[in-house]
């Protein structure tokens, strides 16, 4: 193929390994973590594989107007540890970050101190080795650590998204290390997650969303489907009370021992989220239980939902092979922010969505 | 602003390409502050309103 | 070893912005208040109306609530303060 355009990033030089740590580090350049040093090498060896030239916009944060170009997102993919083959997840996660409806300003800048959790579908997964069994909620594999991490760093790096500066985030999580998570789609009964959402089935996909930190449950006592969306509706009832009131995008992670139960009684993805859609559901006035009478006031009879509609649902299969364990990952703060989901490779000459006039006093 | 956002206030400021953005600045929390309270902070504050919308 | 290694942040910066021309004065006035409707906000603002009105001759205090409390004012927000003379908005919880 033509040559890339040269890269248009200023360089620094370092005389060690150490040197480069403490440049990026003393700069605020990371997350706390060593990082890998980003050469011009390693970086076009990123776009090349994802045939962008350095320049190409990838899409505008629309809040604070930032242009988001292949070579920055591919200057902190490379500091994460991603190599080429990763790059095109990571872009694609972007793309759908900067989707108006995620909110990706809001999400990040918030005291609610939610993470970016991405959710890999399709043969990508494959190709890069991102495992979707044990451990899949930690560090399951290196592909879905790496990939996690970039986005951390170019929120870090492009969106100024430090603690105290605009990220005002009161406690944050561990997942705003790195929060990605392969589906084990070879042994699921399941359509994937991102066919359900409208992906072509086949297609590698990357579904974004903003998430607290999971809340693990366990139910291996029964083999009826209802039982067990009993305990995970419990826990989102639970987040309802303790964190978070309002609806919007829960996920559910369901591992392996889990599954062969819906399995065996003929339960889909569908038939989860309408039963859960059902379950989740508190009265405002339960809040005066857990020591929000203060806020109670005379709306005590008002039902809130867990889920807009059933189609709010993620439904995850991943996990290791034993274990009743499930998990349950509450949205960041109702339905102000939307997952999106978004196919791979799928549109490469697309345009990035245009700014739009934002003030019509100009 | 309340106290604990200044500075974002402050980078959010500069970033768009105004850091000296005048602002007021009232105590923080409001969430759980009482009625006198907040009629406290929106007295003290008026001052610094009136004179922020006539001079800057 | 040496390495030339690059910079990972936007290195772009904004534009500049200008203030909006003062008022001469508030008498007779209309005053917007943008809010984000979160509870904690109302009481201070509902105090701030009343004193502009009754302390600094404000004619009118326009309350206009943003559709998402996380996002950045809407077309809807932008297009009612053409109508009014000031705004008073906030950040805060």
């Amino acid at each position: 193929m033509t040559e890339l355009r040269s890269l248009s990033s200023q360089t620094y030089r370092a005389e060690d390994i150490s040197a480069v740590q403490e440049l990026y580090h003393s700069k605020g350049w990371t997350d706390g973590l060593p990082i890998v040093p980003p050469t011009d090498a390693s970086v076009r060896a990123c776009l090349e594989w994802a045939a962008m030239e350095p320049d190409e916009l990838v899409g505008i944060e629309p809040v604070r107007e930032l242009a988001i170009t292949g070579e920055k997102l591919a200057i902190n993919a490379v500091m994460a540890g991603c190599l080429p083959m990763h790059f095109p997840v990571v872009v694609t996660a972007w793309q759908a970050m900067l989707r108006e409806e995620f909110l990706l300003h809001g999400i990040s800048s918030s005291t609610g101190g939610c993470a970016v959790m991405l959710v890999l579908n399709g043969p990508i997964r494959l190709e890069i080795g991102a495992s979707g069994t044990f451990n899949a909620l930690g560090n399951s594999d290196r592909a879905t650590a790496v990939i996690g991490r970039s986005i951390r760093l170019g929120l870090i790096n492009l969106m100024d998204v430090r603690p105290g500066s605009i990220d005002r985030s009161t406690l944050g999580h561990p997942g705003k290390f790195s929060y990605c998570v392969a589906e084990d789609e070879e042994d699921s009964p399941w359509e994937p997650l991102s066919t359900v959402r409208g992906v072509p089935n086949g297609l590698s996909a990357v579904t974004v969303f903003a998430a607290m930190a999971p809340r693990q449950i366990m139910n291996e006592w029964t083999s009826d489907p209802r039982e067990i969306l009993e305990t995970f509706a419990a826990e989102m009832r639970a987040n309802q009370l303790h964190y978070s009131i309002y609806g919007g995008n829960y996920a559910i992670v369901i591992p392996k021992q889990l599954r062969e139960q819906f399995h065996k009684a003929g339960w889909n993805k569908q038939n989860i989220a309408e039963f859960v859609y059902e379950r989740a559901r508190v009265r405002r006035g339960e809040w005066a239980q857990v020591g929000k009478t203060a806020v109670v006031r005379d709306r005590a009879e008002r039902e809130f939902k867990a889920l807009g509609s059933p189609d709010d649902l993620l439904v995850i299969a991943a996990g290791g092979p034993a274990g009743g364990f499930g998990a349950v990952i509450a949205p960041w703060m109702g339905s102000k922010t939307r997952a999106v989901t978004l196919p791979i490779g799928a549109c490469i000459d697309c345009e990035p969505p245009k700014p739009e006039q934002t003030s019509p006093l100009n | 602003m309340t106290t604990q956002f200044v500075t974002a206030a402050e980078l959010m400021a500069r970033v768009l390409g105004y850091p000296d953005y005048p602002f007021v600045i009232i105590d923080h929390p409001i969430s759980n502050a009482d009625d006198d309270a907040l009629h406290a902070r929106a007295s003290a504050t008026l001052d610094q309103i009136r004179r922020l919308l006539l001079t800057g | 070893m040496t390495f030339d290694v690059l910079d990972p942040t936007n290195e772009k910066s904004a534009g500049e912005t200008r203030l909006a021309p003062r008022l001469s004065s508030l008498d007779g006035k209309t005053i917007g208040i943008v809010t984000n409707e979160k509870e904690g906000t109302k009481g201070y603002f509902r105090h701030l109306d009343r004193l502009l009105r009754s302390e600094l001759g404000v004619k009118d205090v326009v309350w206009c609530p943003k559709t998402n409390y996380s996002a950045p004012a809407g077309p809807e927000v932008l297009s009612q303060m053409k109508r009014w003379d000031a705004v008073v908005t906030g950040v805060g919880d």
